[in-house]
């Protein structure tokens, strides 16, 4: 039997080119991160079962998993919510350990797919962050609306998405988006050339610190 | 066109599509017709073919298949394009008593 070592390959490894794109020379006016090294894992309560899931959650995470779209960070994981009684499960990749360890969580009451390599994560962000998102997302992004801790599902360039919003460690906004990986490589060159006229740092970030 | 999702709240109707008449039952041949396979026959093609064009108020389905993934029922005026009231549709969302298949 031969053996086969998989190799994650980024799916941006075309489209992302790393540097400074764009009007003017100074500081960016958007940053757009993919963040690589991810485990993500798509959770559904089985009928009956969303508060037993809630229940097996809060005791896996330390916190229930949203019950609107919001996201809420766990001291290991990010859990964003993702349709009525589902969530997402976001965290730093581990080998096989993070789906191991749900899996073992939900056996019997919630269903799993394991998206790791299924959906790519970006990071926007920037002082003309939401100017640039402004022409891709409908979505309403003003403070008021979308504080941190707000999430969607939405539909961005005819694709879904999976959008939240967290906060860097100045306390400026970081709009997350989870898209299909297969269409990442497309949406990349959409949202570069929404921020090009704001200025455009492009880059990666590894989830794992 | 915005509908409101019960789940999701307003968005534009791009992220939805839509099914038709929520109204049609499928037949239940054990109540409905026990005896007659002629009335099966008239049942049933009446629940796949047979649908009003409804100038008014008119239930309907549409799936949000660009956010949330549900199935909702919307009250809607096909004449005003007025939305009165958009609600889960039975099903949606596992944990939901109500049965799927109305
Ligand atoms: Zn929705």
């Amino acid at each position: 039997m031969p053996d086969f070592t998989w190799e994650t390959q980024s799916p941006l490894r075309k489209a992302l080119v790393v540097g400074r794109h764009g009007a003017g020379t100074g500081a960016a006016g958007v940053t757009l991160r993919e963040v690589r090294d991810i485990a993500l894992v798509q959770v559904m309560a089985r009928r009956g079962q969303a508060a037993a899931t809630a229940k097996a959650a809060k005791k896996l995470f330390g916190v229930e998993p949203p019950t609107s779209p919001k996201a809420v960070t766990a001291k290991t994981a990010t859990l964003i919510w993702s349709g009525a009684d589902q969530f997402l499960a976001f965290a730093p990749h581990s080998g096989d350990e993070f789906y191991a360890k749900l899996a073992d969580t939900f056996a019997g009451i919630a269903s799993l797919s394991d998206q790791s390599d299924g959906r790519c994560a970006l990071h926007i962000s920037g002082p003309r962050a939401r100017d640039a998102m402004a022409k891709f997302c409908a979505l309403d992004l003003h403070d008021t609306v979308f504080p941190v801790g707000a999430a969607a599902s939405t539909a961005i360039d005819h694709t879904n998405a999976s959008v939240w919003r967290s906060a860097d460690e100045a306390g400026e906004a970081v709009y997350n988006l989870l898209v299909f990986t297969s269409f990442s490589d497309s949406l990349w060159h959409m949202i570069a050339d929404a921020a090009l006229e704001y200025g455009l740092d492009a880059g990666h970030v590894s989830a794992v610190q | 066109m915005r509908i409101a999702c019960p789940f999701c709240g307003e968005r534009d109707s791009s992220e939805f599509s839509y099914l038709g008449d929520a109204s049609p039952k499928r037949p239940n041949f054990a109540v409905d017709s026990p005896n007659s396979p002629a009335e099966i026959e008239d049942a049933v093609f009446d629940y796949v073919y047979l649908r009003a064009n409804v100038a008014g108020d008119m239930r309907e389905y549409w799936y949000h298949g660009g956010g949330c993934r549900s199935w909702l029922i919307a009250e809607r005026n096909t004449v005003t394009h007025e939305f009165k009231s958009v609600t889960a549709a039975p099903g949606a969302g596992a944990a939901l008593a109500g049965q799927a298949g109305e």
